[in-house]
C-alpha cells in the first residue's frame, strides 16, 4: 500500500493566499476550509480542539513553520491543509520566529494507524529535511507545492 | 568504533512531534558519525521496535518524550538522556551532544 502524500492531497488542500492577522484567525479560517472540503463536520469544534493542542505546547517548530493539529471527533477523514499566510504571525515558536507556513493536520480519533495517519507522520519527518523546507518556502504556486509534496 | 545510540520518541498526540524528533535525531547522529536506531511510539503504535540486544549493545539511550515510555524495563541500567520532543525538534545536535557527553 502506498502512502505518498500526493495520494491524499490535491489543490483543494493548498491555500496560497491566507490573509489571517493572528494565529487563531489562521486556524479558524483553515478549519472552515476543511469543513467546505468535507473533511471536518464542525469547523468550530475542530478549531477548539486544535487550540487546545496548541495550549499544551506550541506547534511553531521554527523556521517560520507551524504544524497545528487536532485529533477531533469532528474530523471525518484524516487529512492536512497547507497554507501560506500573507504576513508572518506570532506563534510562540521554538526559535522565536514568526510563522507564514502552516501545515494544519486534522486527525480522526478512529484513524488509528491508517494510511492517512502515516502520511501525516511522514510529512512531519520531512519537515526536518532542510532541502524539503527550502523548497516549500520558495514555492510560489499551489502546483509547485503539490510537486514538492509528491517528490 | 562508532558510538551506538538507541532512542525512543513519543509525544502526546502521537501525530507529528514523535516523527519529527525521530528524524532530527537520525539526521544529527549521522552527521556526527554515530550509529542510531530510533523507536517511535506514536499514533501508529510502536514502530521500528528496539530489540533487547540492540538496547544492550547501545552506549547510550535517548528518550525524547513528552509522555511515558512504553515498556521502560527494557532500558533498565542504561545511561539515559531524557528530553522533550520539542527540544529535539528545535536542536537535534544538542540532544545528540548531551547524550554523548553522558558516556565520554
Amino acid at each position: 500500500m502506498s502512502s505518498k502524500l500526493s495520494d491524499f492531497i490535491s489543490e483543494k488542500n493548498i491555500v496560497m493566499d491566507l490573509h489571517a492577522k493572528t494565529r487563531d484567525e489562521a486556524i479558524h479560517q483553515l478549519a472552515l476550509i476543511l469543513q467546505q472540503n468535507g473533511s471536518v463536520s464542525d469547523a468550530d469544534d475542530f478549531y477548539h480542539d486544535v487550540l487546545h493542542r496548541e495550549s499544551l505546547t506550541t506547534t511553531g517548530i521554527g523556521n517560520n513553520i507551524a504544524i497545528p493539529h487536532g485529533k477531533s471527533t469532528s474530523v471525518i477523514q484524516s487529512t492536512m491543509l497547507f497554507a501560506k499566510n500573507s504576513e508572518p504571525l506570532a506563534w510562540h515558536s521554538l526559535d522565536g520566529s514568526e510563522v507564514n507556513i502552516i501545515f494544519l493536520m486534522a486527525v480522526s480519533p478512529e484513524s488509528k494507524g491508517d494510511a492517512h495517519l502515516r502520511m501525516l507522520a511522514k510529512l512531519s519527518g520531512k519537515l526536518m529535511d532542510d532541502d524539503f523546507v527550502k523548497a516549500i518556502k520558495s514555492a510560489q504556486t499551489s502546483e509547485e507545492i503539490l510537486k514538492i509534496l509528491k517528490s | 568504533m562508532a558510538k551506538k545510540i538507541v532512542a525512543v520518541t513519543a509525544c502526546i498526540a502521537g501525530i507529528a512531534h514523535t516523527y519529527m524528533a525521530a528524524e532530527n535525531l537520525k539526521k544529527f547522529a549521522k552527521k556526527e558519525g554515530y550509529d542510531i536506531k530510533v523507536e517511535t511510539q506514536g499514533a501508529m503504535g510502536v514502530e521500528n521496535r528496539l530489540s533487547q540486544s540492540e538496547i544492550d549493545a547501545a552506549d547510550v539511550v535517548i528518550f525524547a518524550v513528552d509522555t511515558n515510555v512504553q515498556e521502560p524495563d527494557r532500558f533498565e541500567g542504561k545511561k539515559t538522556l531524557k528530553v522533550g520532543t520539542s527540544e529535539v525538534v528545535k536542536d537535534g545536535k544538542s540532544a545528540i551532544d548531551q547524550a554523548i557527553a553522558l558516556i565520554n
